[in-house]
């Protein structure tokens, strides 16, 4: 019988999600009669989140017409999401960004220029701040989401060229306070183990993380053990009730800030009970207080627990928690066969977010649930590229590629020598971290700041206040990015880059590993890929700076052609002469050895024939690790070889309850916490650009508890002011057994000046990782009207 | 007119009242099942904004724990467009 193409698309379809979960269908591929002529599958990662899902573009006729997951990738086994699917629409978008634009001032309107034009200005201007004012003067603000040859090009023409450290990125304020737990318990950065461990686990741990709407598809694979196993327990801990509580035999909903006594809590009930591993303490950890990391005994460490009984816990904590469900989740997690916590920004974007993430990383070193199989402390990531690009190559102020601190001498020289510029070049001193840069921009010290792939304007907390310096012509802005954002309002300058797909390069996600994507078509108009712009910005900059070591900084990559040839270069540079030796190796993950992956390498990967077997799998255990064969220093199995603990040990800190930087009162009542929605991802700029995506939620609202509904006057669809003492929005309410009483929550993606809830946050932020409190303010909640229409607002 | 390959997971307990809702939504049809509760299916939609409200809602039904797509093909939608 003539088959239809329609027929033929949805069996295809049929036949990839069977094949998923073994279902046999009664047709196979065979019988599928029509050949898929002029198609091409072009394998890379997804664009949006830190999951790292592999997938295929379908291509024809230049132009992509389908996606599909790839079932043997260990990071999504073939599974998308519906965000993650639509990501492909941003190609030839009729919004994207085509042409330079600059306008001398921010008052003028932007005319189209060259790119010979526009390169010149952007040396011009930033020459100009550095012969003036010095390297202090300029910075480099980038993302999560700039493929890592990026990244590491940039702060390499930043460091090496115009002598500044300041080179930041927005992953400052999602993960800086996970690398600062990673470094401060175990001495090394990332996880020990992976995504692999959720196949394995007895136990999952879920505190401050949405998974479910975050990260669809791990979430799914943790569903999927639950459900093929059901005596694996799920405990989510969660001042607010989400999708991903459907899952979990225990929701703990602890009242914002009063994280640390919960954790804390569950530590006593491990030590008082003697649930604690004993031999893998005295094997491995050593424990560690106040800022110098004084080395104290366990005895002391177990008297520091002394208040936080599962009594005074469940009281300090309030919401739904007992003491008696403190003590039966510590039991969970320290007695099943393999215990994964994971987490994301609710912990991270917490004055104490460090903190937070030791006293996770403690439950797991007090019971030995590391190293093993279904066992991992997993903090996940929001972006693509947070991991790979900007905590591994470089891409904040304090930490040079290869996971090596700024400030240590040594490290700084090898730098230089991979480089071949002079002993010296790079300053001694670490950079600008993002709130300070936005504050200077503020009082006018830096001079030209490079935006790269990001939106600081909407995603900065309290960000009118930043925004002053931001719109003012005191700082030249350039915004290299593929849409205009509410950023690129307060631009001189705005070049058009290729997006996903239109580019080749690497993003490394969650679990160490680093995955390519191949360039499969082109950029619309005149967009270029960022390294290309990089270099040539940089040759402009040698030339008007009459500055041969910044020349030096992009000579190795003179010639080459930017879809392929370039990048690959910028990735040798890197991979070959900065990650030898170093935690993250990448010495095996060559473009050809990724282009063979289906699902790329975990480092460390010393070989190419290593990282073909996929690279490792678990840190630090002999024979898993070739580091840890290595750098074995005794007989034990396992090897901590981070580059942070010279004793070689994972540190249990004792660290105690302290308030959040803002508490309700009488004036502000209400906690305000804020996230992410399933369908919007970041500031919008992309996926409020899909008709389906937008349509699905055009516009953001708040949160806010029945009981709290009730008391307030507010009804479903009303319109809310959200007030705190730095800024208001009015948003539509959405009356919902989600937040605790006492709290709202709204979304942060909205763009529409009275709905950009980053106006009402506050900027204070972790002193240690220096990442802003975004989950927790003090405001005010009042009806202003009933329901109203809204329109979505995209900046145009 | 896009069309969607998903896997929907649901409770072993509920996989018939599960089958027999996605049967009973219109752009779905049901492929396949196994007794761990997996559901093959294949949405048919007019336009990717239908294909959207389709998975969010199953998503979101109480008889479902999770629907994750596997394949979209798209060939009719330009981007930026809607669909008819």
């Amino acid at each position: 019988m003539a088959q239809t193409r329609r027929d033929f698309l949805k069996r295809t379809a049929a036949l990839s999600a069977a094949s998923f979960v073994g279902i046999q269908l009664p047709f196979t591929a065979a019988d599928l009669a029509r050949a898929a002529d002029g198609e091409q599958w072009h394998r890379g990662t997804c664009r949006l989140c830190g999951v790292g899902c592999r997938l295929e573009l379908g291509v024809r006729n230049g132009a992509p017409f389908a996606l599909r997951g790839v079932a043997e990738a260990r990071t999504n086994y073939g599974y998308l999401c519906m965000k993650g699917m639509h990501f492909w629409k941003c190609m030839g978008h009729p919004d994207r960004l085509t042409k330079p634009l600059y306008r001398a001032k921010k008052s003028e309107p932007f005319k189209e220029i060259s790119w010979d034009q526009a390169l010149d200005i952007a040396a011009d201007r930033f020459a100009a701040a550095v012969r003036d004012h010095g390297g202090k003067a300029v910075a480099y603000y980038g993302s999560g989401q700039c493929l890592t040859e990026e990244t590491y090009l940039f702060q390499k023409i930043m460091r090496g060229g115009l002598k500044s450290n300041n080179v930041e990125g927005n992953p400052r304020l999602c993960m800086a306070s996970a690398v600062g737990g990673y470094l401060t318990s175990f001495g090394a950065d990332e996880p020990i183990g992976g995504y692999s461990d959720l196949e394995q686990a007895h136990c999952f741990f879920i505190i401050g993380s949405n998974t479910a709407e975050a990260h669809p598809v791990l979430f799914r694979r943790i569903m999927r053990r639950k459900l093929d196993n059901p005596e694996v327990k799920v405990i989510n801990a969660d001042p607010r009730v989400s999708q991903t509580s459907r899952i979990a035999d225990k929701h703990l909903q602890f009242k914002p800030g009063t994280d640390l006594s919960l954790l804390n809590a569950m530590a006593r009930v491990i030590v008082d009970e003697k649930l604690h591993d004993e031999k893998f303490i005295a094997d491995y950890a050593v424990f560690r207080q106040g800022k110098e990391g004084k080395a104290v005994t366990f005895a002391e460490y177990a008297q520091s627990l002394a208040p936080y009984t599962p009594e005074a816990a469940a009281r300090t904590c309030g919401g739904n928690i007992t003491a008696d469900d403190i003590r039966q989740v510590a039991r969970w997690v320290a007695t099943s066969k393999g215990t994964v916590s994971l987490w994301c920004m609710g912990i991270n974007q917490r004055k104490q977010g460090v903190w937070a993430n030791n006293l996770i990383h403690n439950l797991h070193i007090l019971t030995g649930q590391l190293m093993k199989d279904g066992a991992d402390s997993l903090s996940l990531t929001g972006q693509p590229n947070a991991c790979g690009g900007v905590r591994e190559a470089g891409g904040l102020c304090h930490i040079l590629p290869g996971h090596r601190p700024v400030e240590k001498e040594p490290m700084r020289r090898q730098v230089e020598d991979a480089w071949g510029v002079p002993a010296g070049r790079i300053p001694a001193e670490p950079g600008l971290h993002t709130m300070a840069l936005f504050t200077a921009i503020n009082e006018g010290t830096v001079k030209a700041v490079w935006v790269n792939c990001t939106s600081p304007a909407q995603s900065l907390p309290n960000c009118d206040l930043y925004n002053q310096g931001l719109a003012g012509d005191g700082c030249f802005v350039v915004c290299t990015d593929i849409f205009k954002t509410r950023t690129t309002e307060y631009a001189n300058l705005i070049l058009p880059t290729a997006f996903h797909f239109e580019k080749t390069g690497v993003y490394g996600c969650t679990e160490r590993r680093s995955q390519l994507t191949r360039k499969a078509v082109n950029a619309p108009g005149e967009a270029r890929p960022e390294v290309w712009i990089a270099c040539e910005w940089a040759k402009r900059l040698a030339v008007k700076l009459d500055d041969p070591v910044i020349a030096q900084c992009v000579k190795p990559f003179e010639g080459l052609e930017a879809d392929y040839a370039l990048p690959r270069a910028i990735w040798d540079e890197y991979t070959q002469k900065l990650t030898k030796g170093r935690d993250n190796d990448l010495r095996g993950a060559t473009y050809p050895v990724l282009e063979r992956m289906a699902d790329g390498v975990q480092w460390p990967a010393p070989t190419e024939a290593f990282a073909l077997t996929g690279g490792t799998v678990k840190k630090f255990v002999k024979g898993r690790d070739p580091m840890a064969d290595s750098e074995s220093k005794n007989d034990l199995p396992y090897q901590f070889y981070g580059p942070a603990h010279e004793d070689r040990k994972l540190w249990v800190w004792l660290r105690p309850q302290a308030d959040p930087s803002e508490i309700p009162d009488a004036d502000y009542p209400f906690y305000l916490s804020t996230g992410r929605i399933i369908d919007h991802w970041h500031t919008m700029s992309m996926t409020g650009r899909v008709p389906e995506l937008l349509r699905a939620n055009p516009y953001a609202f708040v949160e806010v508890n029945p009981g709290d509904a009730a008391k307030l006057g507010i009804k479903p669809g009303d319109m809310v002011e959200i007030k705190s003492r730095r800024g208001v929005n009015v948003l539509p309410a959405k009356v919902y057994e989600g937040p605790m009483e006492g709290m709202v929550f709204a979304y942060w993606h909205d763009q529409e000046e009275t709905r950009m809830i980053n106006r009402v946050t506050k900027d204070d932020y972790d002193p240690a990782s220096k990442e802003p409190e975004f989950k927790i303010c003090a405001v005010q909640v009042k009806r202003v009207s009933g329901p109203k229409p809204l329109k979505p607002f995209i900046v145009a | 007119m896009p069309i969607g390959g998903v896997v929907v997971s649901t409770r072993p307990e509920d996989l018939a009242a599960a089958r027999e809702m996605l049967a009973a939504c219109a752009g779905v049809e049901v492929h396949g099942a196994d007794d761990k509760g997996h559901i093959v299916v294949v949405f048919d939609t007019s336009t990717g904004e239908e294909m959207e409200r389709l998975m969010r809602d199953i998503n979101r039904h109480p008889l479902v724990l999770h629907a994750g797509l596997t394949y979209l093909d798209m060939e009719d939608l330009q981007a930026g467009e809607e669909g008819p």
